[in-house]
């Protein structure tokens, strides 16, 4: 029994790798975070270089994927670009979920006087509209790359603490966790072993649709003005900016669009299969 | 459940004072001020003005004071009158615009149930087969393409590629297609990850193969069984979806030149529009609240070992 | 009926004036270099000239059914229609007829007014109203509703934001600051219905400006007693213009139908209007599904719309002089070193930044733009900051940034804006990392923050504009640079040299030394480095070939509706499509 948490997770990591689309996923996602950290060695221009003969022109074999409006490599400013967007996607994807998942599944397991505290604080968070309460912090702190972790993370984490609570809800009252109970398991023990893995499907589902959620809500910020500063790119950014430009030069927009849904394709298969591996039912 | 639904309205109560009072403070203590005209590039009104005008909003006053007033018109519905438009109350402007908003957002979340529970259902049966791949792969499509771009996208195709829809407005149920379906891609592709991975997981569950042991067929074991269990987690999205799309996105509001509630999310705030951006929090606030209820309420329908 | 042509002492009055109501006055004091040309009656006697008719081969469209819209025009629904209360209500300004107008050269013109005669000083103005000068619901709109309107507007209690653009009328300013509580003692006066007779606190010339702005317009009394903000709705709205507000949606679609009780009625060929609200970034959709017949375009559609065989010949230029320019604050590092501030000068690649903006700037190496009075091409001027980057890293010896080192960290602030501002100030980021390795960070403000911070010098580096509002030096110079300024001053740097040259150039009546005067005053300005010009605006708008009567100014340039002008609905008229 005490070993049982290894193993969950060790096999958990031999069934993840043997899922195709899973490990398919997983390297994607492992190499956007090592493209992210190599950006500068990856590139091959600058970000900032600029060409100005040669503006938002389509690709060619100098620009593989094309100039922006400023005759910047469209290529290298998406891999600098990765290392924001996967800031963005990442970072405030663990701040929703440090602060949402206990949250949750306190309020949902403990019940009773805790629950509704809780609750009660979790629906006035959750009563904001998103979009015009991440400004409003914005408009506060100012633009920038933390300030968007921070608005992004303080208006997040009640979706993904309601899942939880909703989940835990329905999972206490199972045989399982009724079994570990009776055998004097304690508070700690039964979330964290019996009831959090059971959960965690709809958790990692949340998650790996906060990322590019969280990608997209930095791109609604740069597009109105409270975004990352120019000229760091963000592949939200890239989009936005190259919206206007969807019929004249395709390019500029859609390859950051395609960025974000190969990411998003990514997580979610990465995430489908950590489902899978972790599902104690299915050995 | 009756005395449950009547506490949680009765809860509403604090919630949104407690959402008025965060709101209120963080818009006072943004910089910019809601004095300086709204003409674009305008420079500032002579301090003369601006003082008659800080008396006309009532903004002269303490911030308690302030508050005070705002809580008790709030309470019979008077939320005042727009900085920016000023002919009109926040009252008036929100009835207009969201019906509107509420319109477009029930048919895309028509739309995007029917879709997303077809698809997320297909994916599950035919899991790690074709109709799974491409059903994910569409609902992928959908969460991962912004929806200004896909608005685009959508116009170019049927305004001039082919021209079936009007580029924008209001006017005919012509112009309703487009912006329905920007709106209703992204919700689809949720509502099919979410069927998916509830439906896997209950397929495999107990008593699913109970009643397929039963000898029950295919088909009705997924619809009776399986599905009705698979949407619990569903319904959890379903209220704070509509919520959000009942009250309007800015970006396929404004693309579309849709009259409705979403472009106040952010021309509220830029505008430093002090009572209009109280009553759009407040209404969100109230809706969403009502919206959770309902969901919750369902919630114990569908799962009876749920108690409240 | 020979007097002397305004004095120059009026002019500053203008000026103080119209400082009172902010930017427009700037829009607005465009007119007033005009008024010297037009001599001792201050107002262009030449009657409006009537719609023009079809011209030969043109054949009418059934359906006078015109719609406009998108590319900034009323990309926000209208906060009103009260212009009499708030000139900048954003409302549509056809609606309603002034006692004057401003003709496509920005000069006034009698309009409801069919005579204007001064006193011998120009300090009481009588104004002989046309006896068919009609409300919409068909009463007459006499002297009587002028007075009111205008006393509505300077009374406290209607708290206008801009009662300050009538303080010359005598005792104005006394009663809107509730020193003097008798409306009776302010000198508007309707001597019988058609006469209405302005007393100002001194001798004014250029009134006939004052009473052709859109503040100046009247309100129709009976609609605003009842129903108070709300007379501007279609339901309630009573106007005296050449079209009525037949329906109102908010934030969707306004519809104007010809007005047929108005004077110039016959001379109207429109017979509806609709104007949709459209934001911004629609760009040129809505008109090229021709689901609207006139737009000003963004730089995203231009080249496009000018390649395409099928448009082409539907976008045209039209005038709006302005400036993009660089402030480097001179009391914040590393600004407060003149060698980096000359660097910087150097460093920008001004013929490759204006190539990003599409079309939408050209190369600037002062503040006036080529055409107009004061513009220069002096290459003596062109040498202070030609491009030149070994020259720009050269100025840089002997500083702590030697080399393009060490370089604190540098924040370009901008406001959000359309029309290729952010993409020009990306350039501007490109080319000094280029040349002089400065890495800046660009901050896009809300429009509200960045002017906040502006008024009080709080940026460390500007990318800004200036429209010109009228053609002279002064509005280029003084309104925008002079030491002396005690608001809306937008740089923390002055000189005095420079400010005497901008006085001399004010105070000084023989034109050749008026302009040497601003001649030197951009050499100072430039040695010193105050500013850094970049790139002059260039704007673009296309209309469908069945759209005819747009107006041409003196220079043959197609003017469409703007601040001043903005009597371009009553030319227009349709022809059939082909």
């Amino acid at each position: 029994m005490p070993t049982r948490p290894t193993t969950l997770w060790r096999d958990a990591a031999r069934r993840l790798v043997r899922n195709r689309l899973a490990a398919a996923g997983g390297v994607v996602v492992l190499t956007l975070a090592l493209v992210a950290v190599f950006a500068d060695l990856l590139a091959p221009y600058p970000y900032t270089k600029t060409n100005f003969g040669r503006l938002a022109e389509g690709p060619s074999a100098a620009y593989p994927l094309g100039t922006d409006q400023l005759g910047r490599d469209l290529l290298s400013r998406m891999i600098h670009g990765a290392r924001v967007s996967m800031l963005v996607g990442l970072g405030a994807q663990l701040i929703v979920v440090a602060i949402g998942v206990p949250i949750g599944a306190l309020s949902g397991y403990v019940g009773g006087r805790v629950d509704l505290l809780l609750t009660r604080f979790v629906d006035v968070m959750y009563a904001f509209p998103r979009l015009l309460f991440v400004i409003l912090v914005m408009s506060m702190l100012g633009a920038g790359l933390t300030n968007i972790f921070i608005a992004i993370g303080l208006t997040g984490w009640v979706g993904i603490a309601r899942q939880t609570r909703a989940q835990v809800l329905a999972l206490k009252e199972r045989e399982f966790v009724a079994g570990a109970r009776a055998l004097g398991a304690g508070l700690g023990r039964i979330l964290g072993r019996h009831i959090l893995p059971n959960a965690l499907t709809p958790i990692v589902v949340a998650v790996t649709f906060g990322i590019p959620e969280a990608i997209f809500t930095e791109a609604a910020l740069s597009f109105i003005g409270v975004g990352i500063n120019p000229p760091t790119p963000s592949w939200g950014q890239m989009v936005g900016e190259g919206q206007a430009y969807l019929r004249s030069a395709w390019h500029l927009c859609v390859f950051p669009s395609i960025a974000i849904a190969i990411t998003m394709l990514a997580f979610t298969f990465l995430g489908d299969g950590l489902r899978d591996a972790l599902d104690p039912k299915l050995k | 459940m009756l005395t449950y639904a009547v506490r949680r309205l009765l809860w509403l109560v604090p919630t949104l004072l407690a959402m008025a009072l965060v709101t209120f403070l963080v818009m006072h203590a943004t910089p910019g001020s809601p004095l300086d005209p709204v003409a674009e590039g305008a420079n500032p009104l002579s301090p003369e003005a601006q003082k008659h005008l800080a008396a006309e909003y009532g903004l002269d006053r303490p911030l308690p004071e302030q508050f005070a007033i705002f809580v008790a018109k709030a309470v019979r519905g008077d939320f005042g009158r727009s900085f920016v438009y000023k002919t009109r109350t926040v009252r008036e402007i929100l009835a207009s615009a969201l019906p509107v908003s509420l319109m477009l957002g029930s048919m895309a979340l028509a739309v995007a149930l029917v879709g997303g529970l077809t698809l997320g259902v297909l994916a599950a049966v035919h899991h790690n087969r074709t109709w799974d791949y491409l059903s994910v792969s569409l609902a992928t499509f959908g969460v991962a393409v912004p929806n200004f771009v896909l608005a685009v996208f959508l116009i170019v195709l049927f305004s001039f590629v082919v021209p079936l829809f009007p580029t924008g407005g209001w006017d005919s149920p012509r112009a309703w297609v487009l912006p329905t379906l920007t709106l209703a891609l992204g919700p689809m592709g949720v509502i099919a990850r979410f069927t998916r991975a509830s439906m896997l997981e209950v397929i495999r569950a107990d008593f699913t193969l109970t009643a397929r042991a039963k000898g029950l067929g295919e088909a009705p074991v997924i619809f009776k069984h399986a599905l009705k269990n698979a949407s619990l987690p569903v319904v959890t999205l379903l209220g704070p979806m509509f919520a959000a799309l009942g009250t309007g996105s800015f970006f396929v509001e404004a693309i579309f030149r849709v009259p409705g509630m979403g472009r106040f999310f952010v021309e509220s705030m830029t505008g430093r529009d002090y009572p209009m951006i109280m009553g759009v929090v407040l209404t969100y606030g109230a809706f969403l609240a009502v919206m959770n209820l309902l969901v919750d309420l369902l919630y114990g329908v569908l799962d009876p070992r749920i108690r409240y | 009926m020979m007097r002397p042509p305004i004095p120059d002492a009026q002019f500053d009055l203008l000026a103080s004036r119209l400082a009172a109501i902010g930017q427009s006055r700037r829009d607005f004091l465009r007119v007033a270099a005009g008024l010297a040309a037009l001599g001792a009656a201050g107002f262009n006697v030449r009657p409006a000239s009537a719609a023009p008719r079809p011209a030969p081969g043109e054949k009418l469209a059934a359906e006078q059914h015109f719609r406009y819209g998108g590319g900034g025009f009323f990309q926000h629904d209208p906060s009103s229609h009260d212009f009499n209360k708030d000139l900048y209500c954003n409302g549509v300004p056809a609606l309603f007829a002034g006692l004057m107008k401003f003709n496509a050269d920005h000069q006034p013109v009698l309009y409801v007014a069919e005579k204007v005669t001064p006193n011998a000083d120009g300090s009481v103005w009588t104004f002989q109203i046309r006896k068919d000068s009609r409300w919409s619901d068909g009463s007459p709109c006499t002297a009587r509703d002028f007075e009111w309107s205008w006393k509505r507007q300077l009374d406290p209690a209607t708290a206008a934001p801009y009662a300050s653009f009538l303080y010359d009328i005598k005792n104005a300013e006394a009663f809107n600051k509730k020193q003097v509580t008798d409306p009776g003692q302010v000198g508007v006066r309707a001597r019988n219905d058609w006469t209405l007779e302005v007393t100002l606190e001194g001798p004014r010339g250029y009134f006939p400006v004052l009473a052709a702005y859109l503040a100046a317009l009247p309100a129709h009394r009976p609609s605003v007693e009842k129903h108070g903000d709300r007379w501007t709705e279609a339901a309630n709205i009573v106007c005296n213009g050449p079209f009525v507000l037949e329906t109102w949606e908010h934030n969707r679609v306004m519809v104007l139908r010809k007005n047929k009780h108005f004077f110039g009625a016959r001379d109207v060929t429109l017979e509806k209007v609709t104007i949709p609200i459209i934001p911004v970034a629609s760009g040129s959709l809505p008109y090229e599904n021709n689901e609207v017949y006139l737009s000003p375009l963004q730089p995203a559609d231009l080249r496009r719309l000018q390649g395409d065989p099928k448009t082409q010949k539907e976008v045209f230029r039209y005038p709006f002089p302005g400036t993009w320019y660089l402030i480097p604050q001179v009391t914040r590092p590393p600004f407060d070193d003149v060698r980096v501030r000359r660097a910087v000068a150097h460093a920008i690649d001004r013929e490759n930044i204006v190539r990003v903006a599409q079309g939408f700037a050209v190369p600037a190496h002062s503040m006036i733009p080529p055409g107009f009075p004061g513009a220069l091409d002096d290459p003596k001027i062109r040498a202070l900051q030609r491009f030149d980057p070994k020259l720009a890293l050269a100025q840089l010896k002997g500083t702590p940034y030697e080399g393009g080192r060490n370089w604190p960290k540098i924040t370009l602030s901008m406001r959000d804006e359309a029309l290729g501002a952010k993409p020009l100030a990306e350039a501007v980021q490109a080319v000094l990392l280029e040349h002089l390795n400065m890495k800046t960070e660009l901050e896009v403000l809300e429009p509200r923050v960045f002017r906040e911070r502006l008024w009080k010098q709080e940026h460390q580096f500007v990318w800004i504009r200036w429209f010109m509002d009228y053609p002279d030096p002064h509005n280029e110079y003084f309104d925008t640079f002079y030491g002396k300024k005690t608001t809306g001053k937008r740089q923390a740097w002055t000189n005095e040299a420079f400010d005497r040259e901008v006085e001399a150039g004010r105070d000084t009546r023989e034109p050749k030394k008026r302009l040497e005067h601003y001649r030197r005053a951009e050499e100072i300005l430039q040695t010193d480095v105050g500013y850094i010009p970049v790139a002059w605006v260039v704007r673009y708008a296309a209309a469908k070939p069945w759209v005819r009567g747009l107006q041409k100014n003196r220079q043959g340039e197609t003017v469409i509706d703007g601040n001043i002008y903005v009597d371009m609905l009553p030319h227009l008229y349709l022809v059939e499509r082909t």
